[in-house]
């Protein structure tokens, strides 16, 4: 039995990403409840849950290949953890108000070399929550932090807006700057470049400029994108980046697009650009939206339930700023009504964050919307059909009531005719397996969540 | 021939103490904070026109001028350059109107902040999710904690008014603040204009405040407001 729950922890820690592995897997623990009978127990019912419905299947699929006879596997939530939590409920409540948000001081005691870097400290690999959406780009920033110059140069990162671009930058600075304190590492974004630029043509004071930038060990620069139409900019620019590269010195940069897409710059920039490595951060989905607010909330000592960490996550979707946001708010709300975070308090508190008029998006709405984007009849998303031109679109129809409500499973698939949540699961899995594949579908599901979202 | 009157108005300095907070306390905790230096770092507020936004934002900059660099703007009146020496707070109200390069700097400014530990207080009428930005903006403003400034309710909307009316050294009856509740515009604002109207009314005709000089100051403005949607 043991050495199938190993087999099963190995083959889930190469498949998930680390934080979600910690957090739904790790968690676990396997008994024998009776002969070719297992018990998986779980330490609260957010995870039993979580289990049941992303990874039991899986686990049995394993078992099947791994024991002679079929076995059942049943879940079960901890016992000791109810009786655990008694004791404790004084002592939560009194941390249950969520410590304050620490005030930043207003002047932190950092070695000046470090401050001349433009980095936050606060923007490291560790902090860094990685997912389906960002691992690319991670392992290779981490690349690029480990062998600075030499791995991939110039290492072109770019992404939507508020999904951690910025992020990742300042962490490969600060992993550069840790184990060599004496690398000249600078950080900084394309705007301030740009007018940094502009003061040394008025001062005249252009060799310090240019020396100070073809001097650099590391050069991070965010939101390339401003460069458009800056002319000298650009050129200055294309010196610095020809001087670092061939010196063997690592660039990397940030852009809202990839490099073939961005506006008003030189194409010998572009070019450049391209020439490393290009890597792209996508939105984070569901999973990583509640590590990243646990992984917040566990930097800042505060306690965060699963419940109200899926809440977060499922009313603010499409960037990470406005999770962090909503999280502050959460806390602050709790704290100063000196209440237990729970799920009634979070949601009186993300009143304010999401609005009263918050359009609101129905199974009806998704339904709808999809059966006019794929031309079809909003009947068939109830119908029994299973040919591919319907099957298709409604389980599309399905992913997305999945993402954008926060219906169940169950409730998700009684809207579509009445289906086991296990169909809905299958279109889920189908679907967010395909699109990595399929760029048309890619596309379809974008203008579909812009639709549906308002 | 009527009565002139010497119109002295009480000075009412916009101030964190004369805002009736009602169910907004926690906010109201909150912008005292922003006002000494060191403070939480970015508020966005929103509320409807009349909410009292800009009566916050103008009470938060009186607070915080004599403690910290302080800016206080219109979202129309900001320019290609927004900057603060180290420590400041910027203040800008309705940055839903902020222009191009308006927005550019404050993106500037929201990136710096952290460097040159700036505070930042904005406000607009919706939250974040719904403002019409660049989204690279939109975004950093909702990584900002978020109130909304929620509407007094009738209780506290009296309680505010009688204030008002007692700043301006009127008497009035409850029934006549009823009445205005009742019957006025939902916003305080409109309301407190009203009584503003009652007292000049009140003065010019020698009459006191009364409900029947109340309805007629009422009828009148409506005929004037009438008129003028008319003429447009």
């Amino acid at each position: 039995m043991n050495e199938f729950w190993s087999a099963c922890l190995s083959r889930f820690e190469q498949e998930l990403p680390s934080q979600q592995f910690n957090a739904w897997i790790k968690t676990l623990r396997l008994e024998e409840d009776r002969p070719s009978h297992l018990r998986l127990v779980a330490p609260n019912r957010y995870v039993l849950d979580w289990v049941r419905k992303r990874y039991l299947s899986q686990i049995e699929a394993i078992s099947q290949d791994f024991f002679p006879e079929p076995v059942t596997i049943s879940l079960a939530v901890e016992e000791r953890s109810a009786e655990r939590d008694e004791p404790e409920v004084p002592e939560t409540a009194v941390s249950a108000a969520p410590t304050p948000i620490p005030e930043r001081p207003a002047i932190r005691s950092i070695d000046p070399s470090y401050e001349k870097t433009r980095l936050n400290p606060d923007f490291t690999f560790e902090m860094l929550v990685t997912g389906r959406s960002n691992d690319m780009a991670r392992a290779a920033a981490q690349q690029v932090a480990l062998n600075p110059g030499t791995s991939y140069n110039p290492l072109f990162v770019y992404g939507g807006t508020g999904l951690g671009k910025t992020h990742l930058i300042h962490a490969i600075g600060n992993a550069v700057y840790q184990s060599n304190p004496a690398a000249r590492v600078c950080y900084i974004h394309a705007t301030d470049y740009v007018s940094d630029f502009v003061r040394t043509l008025q001062q005249k004071s252009f060799d310090t400029f240019k020396r100070f930038y073809h001097s650099l060990d590391l050069l991070l620069i965010d939101d390339i994108q401003f460069f458009n139409g800056k002319d000298r900019t650009q050129e200055e620019f294309f010196y610095a980046f020809n001087a670092l590269v061939s010196a063997k010195k690592q660039i990397v940069i940030t852009c809202d697009t990839y490099p073939k897409d961005i506006q008003g710059i030189e194409d010998r920039l572009i070019s450049r650009f391209g020439s490393g490595l290009t890597v792209q951060i996508e939105p984070p989905e569901l999973e990583m939206r509640v590590a990243i607010l646990k992984k917040k909330a566990e930097s800042e000592k505060a306690c965060l339930g699963d419940d109200v960490a899926f809440l977060i996550a499922k009313n603010l979707r499409s960037n990470v700023r406005e999770l962090e946001g909503a999280l502050k708010k959460v806390f602050a709300f709790a704290h100063f009504q000196g209440r237990e975070l729970n799920m009634d308090v979070a949601k009186e508190a993300l009143k304010d964050v999401i609005g009263a008029h918050n359009r609101q998006i129905t199974l009806e709405l998704i339904q709808k919307t999809v059966s006019d984007y794929y031309k079809i009849k909003v009947a068939e998303m109830y119908s029994q059909k299973r040919t591919r031109a319907i099957a298709r679109p409604r389980q599309v129809a399905m992913w997305l009531s999945r993402e954008l409500t926060p219906h169940s499973l169950p409730e998700i698939g009684d809207a579509f005719g009445g289906r086991d949540h296990t169909t809905v699961m299958h279109a889920c899995r189908t679907i967010a397996d395909l699109r990595t594949k399929d760029g048309q579908l890619n596309n379809d599901l974008h203008v579909l969540l812009q639709t549906i979202k308002g | 021939m009527t009565q002139l009157i010497l119109d002295l108005k009480p000075e009412q300095i916009p101030s964190l103490d004369n805002f009736v907070a009602g169910a907004n306390a926690e906010l109201v905790g909150r912008l005292r904070a922003i006002a000494v230096p060191g403070g939480f770092d970015m508020i966005y507020v929103w509320g409807p026109p009349g909410s009292g936004r800009s009566h916050l934002l103008a009470a938060v900059a009186q607070e915080s001028a004599p403690r910290r660099p302080t800016a206080l703007l219109a979202g129309a009146a900001v320019g290609t350059d927004l900057t603060l020496p180290p420590g400041g707070l910027v203040i800008i109200d309705d940055v839903e109107t902020l222009s191009a390069d308006a927005q550019q700097a404050l993106f500037r400014t929201f990136n710096s902040a952290r460097l040159v530990g700036l505070s930042l207080l904005l406000s607009g009428p919706v939250p974040p999710l719904h403002l019409e930005l660049r989204e690279d903006l939109r975004t950093r403003i909702g990584q900002a904690l978020i109130y909304e400034v929620k509407a007094l309710d009738d209780d506290e909307k009296s309680a505010a008014l009688r204030r008002h009316a007692m700043l301006r050294g009127m008497r009035v009856e409850d029934g006549l603040v009823q009445y205005l509740l009742r019957h006025g515009r939902r916003d305080l604002p409109s309301l407190m204009a009203v009584l503003d109207g009652l007292d000049r009314a009140s003065l010019q005709q020698k009459r006191p405040a009364t409900l029947p000089l109340l309805r007629e100051v009422m009828q009148l403005q409506l005929e004037t407001d009438n008129d003028e949607a008319g003429s447009v």
